[in-house]
């Protein structure tokens, strides 16, 4: 079993997202919803995937989200298998999830269905595939909300249309240094596109991370959407191995070996400090000029706070620092 | 009505506030109002953001805002203000309400993505087609009522001249 972020990718694109946006004919959305409503739609979502007799069915587990600690609900959302705005409002919403977690539905975030499928990678079309599969299942057996006209009848108008939001997570450190990432960003805006932190919505960027998606849902179809943010990562991706071009060899090496030395010996690391060296050791690693033993990716989103508390039980941030730097300083010596 | 604050100036602005259930009104004039703070209202609560892209509630008629949709009851002006609408009938009861915010945002207002294989809800009002027409003119004809006919002829020629252009 491998997640989006386990395997040792030496790439900027980190991950690809893909999420569609449906609702059930019948009920209003989310917001307007009772806590029957909620039971009523959970159960039948399940009744929908669990009765039928494909490969999902068999790779998918139903959870209700009240069944769920709070350390691990967070943890998820540092995972991105679910929303912050899922974490905090689960009471009586459930999940759908696959075993590696690469494929989930949250039921009951702003619409009554977020399918997601996440990879590790570039990976847009197979993501897609396999969202449009389990939407296809979806759509068979449930009274999906839908106009020939608006297309996907959605909680916010913004998603209507396809309900897809695509996107792909870069690492551009470079990009960022020269602050050129910022009127980047200001064009892809321009064209429909939007490029945003890690956690997604109103989040900052973190540690050089950035995610480009779409914005237009509507007057789309998926594949053209699709096809342009590649184009859009593509660019990005070269601008960014341009500027890595211009680098000084010496002085880039210093700084990963610097980084490397942090993380190799350090007593307490903050989360912060965390992101910052790993961001600059990934730089080092998909340049090739060091090797680690582990995939940067990995420790960054097991060093997040939750994911340690998962692992080593309930602390506060003190305490945090020390079981992290334990952590990375025994996966990289 | 002048200014609660100043007393001096005409009152233009009127701020309705609830806070904790209590309901609170105050009217002052645009240099009151900017001082207290109350310059660019909309972007006050956490669904500023998205109730931004339908621009000021307050520039709908009140017939308009109080508008509901008959399955949730979401009005029109809790949708503006939230930025989300409340089941999927919203989109049929407001439908004329949304589309032009709708064209802002995406650019189109044409779904032209995948179709699930199930009755779609129709939130468009269906508009008279140049076919509909002609089964109109036939079926005239055959009353021999050729008065209402002719006029549905002229229409039928300007809508495909139209449709030429």
């Amino acid at each position: 079993m491998s997640n989006w972020y386990s395997e040792n990718r030496e790439n900027i694109v980190v991950s690809t997202r893909i999420r569609l946006a449906r609702n059930l004919s019948g009920l209003p959305f989310p917001s307007r919803m009772t806590a029957e409503q909620f039971s009523e739609l959970n159960e039948k979502v399940k009744e929908a995937i669990f009765e039928s007799n494909t490969p999902f069915a068999k790779s998918m587990s139903f959870i209700y989200m009240d069944s769920v600690p709070e350390i691990e609900k967070y943890s998820m959302v540092e995972r991105h298998i679910i929303s912050p705005e899922f974490a905090a409002n689960s009471k009586g919403r459930a999940i759908v999830i696959s075993e590696d977690e690469s494929v989930s539905i949250m039921i009951g975030e702003e619409d009554h269905l977020r399918i997601q499928v996440i990879l590790g990678g570039m990976g847009l079309e197979e993501a897609y595939d396999i969202a449009e599969r389990l939407d296809y299942l979806l759509c068979d057996r449930l009274n999906v909300a839908f106009d020939s006209e608006l297309g996907f009848l959605t909680g916010c108008p913004t998603n209507l249309g396809t309900g897809l939001r695509a996107s792909v997570m870069l690492h551009l450190p470079m990009l960022e240094n020269s602050g050129e990432i910022s009127s980047l960003a200001d064009s892809v805006g321009k064209i429909g596109f939007t490029v945003r932190g890690m956690y997604g919505e109103g989040s900052k960027a973190t540690a050089s991370f950035y995610q480009v998606s779409n914005q237009i849902t509507l007057g789309i179809s998926e594949k053209n959407a699709i096809d342009n943010l590649k184009l859009i990562a593509m660019q990005l991706i070269e601008k960014e191995n341009k500027a890595r071009e211009t680098l000084n060899k010496l002085k880039t090496e210093d700084m990963c070996f610097r980084a490397l030395g942090t993380l190799q010996n350090a007593r307490l690391i903050s989360g912060n400090e965390m992101m910052k060296l790993l961001s600059g050791i990934k730089l080092g690693a998909d340049m090739g000029i060091i090797k680690v033993k582990e995939s940067p990716i990995k420790l960054f989103i097991e060093g997040q706070p939750y994911m340690l508390m998962r692992k080593f039980g309930e602390m506060g941030p003190d305490e945090r620092d020390i079981y992290r730097a334990n952590m990375i300083r025994e996966t990289l010596n | 009505m002048l200014c609660e604050k100043c007393g001096k100036n005409n009152a233009t602005t009127h701020i309705k506030s609830v806070v904790n259930g209590v309901v609170s009104e105050k009217n002052l004039c645009g240099y009151c109002a900017a001082k207290e703070g109350y310059s660019g209202l909309a972007h006050n609560s956490l669904a500023g953001m998205l109730a931004s892209m339908f621009g000021d509630v307050t520039g709908f008629a009140p017939s308009v805002a109080a508008k509901k949709c008959s399955v949730c009851g979401a009005s029109f002006s809790d949708i503006a203000e939230s930025g989300r609408v409340g089941c999927s009938e919203c989109y049929k009861a407001f439908y004329e309400e949304l589309l032009p915010y709708l064209k802002r945002v995406h650019g189109g207002t044409k779904h032209a993505g995948r179709v699930p294989n199930k009755a779609p809800l129709m939130v468009k009002p269906k508009e008279i087609t140049v076919d509909d027409l002609r089964l109109k003119l036939n079926e005239l004809v055959r009353e021999e009522k050729f008065e209402e006919a002719a006029v549905i002829r002229d229409k039928i020629k300007e809508m495909e001249e139209k449709g030429n252009e």
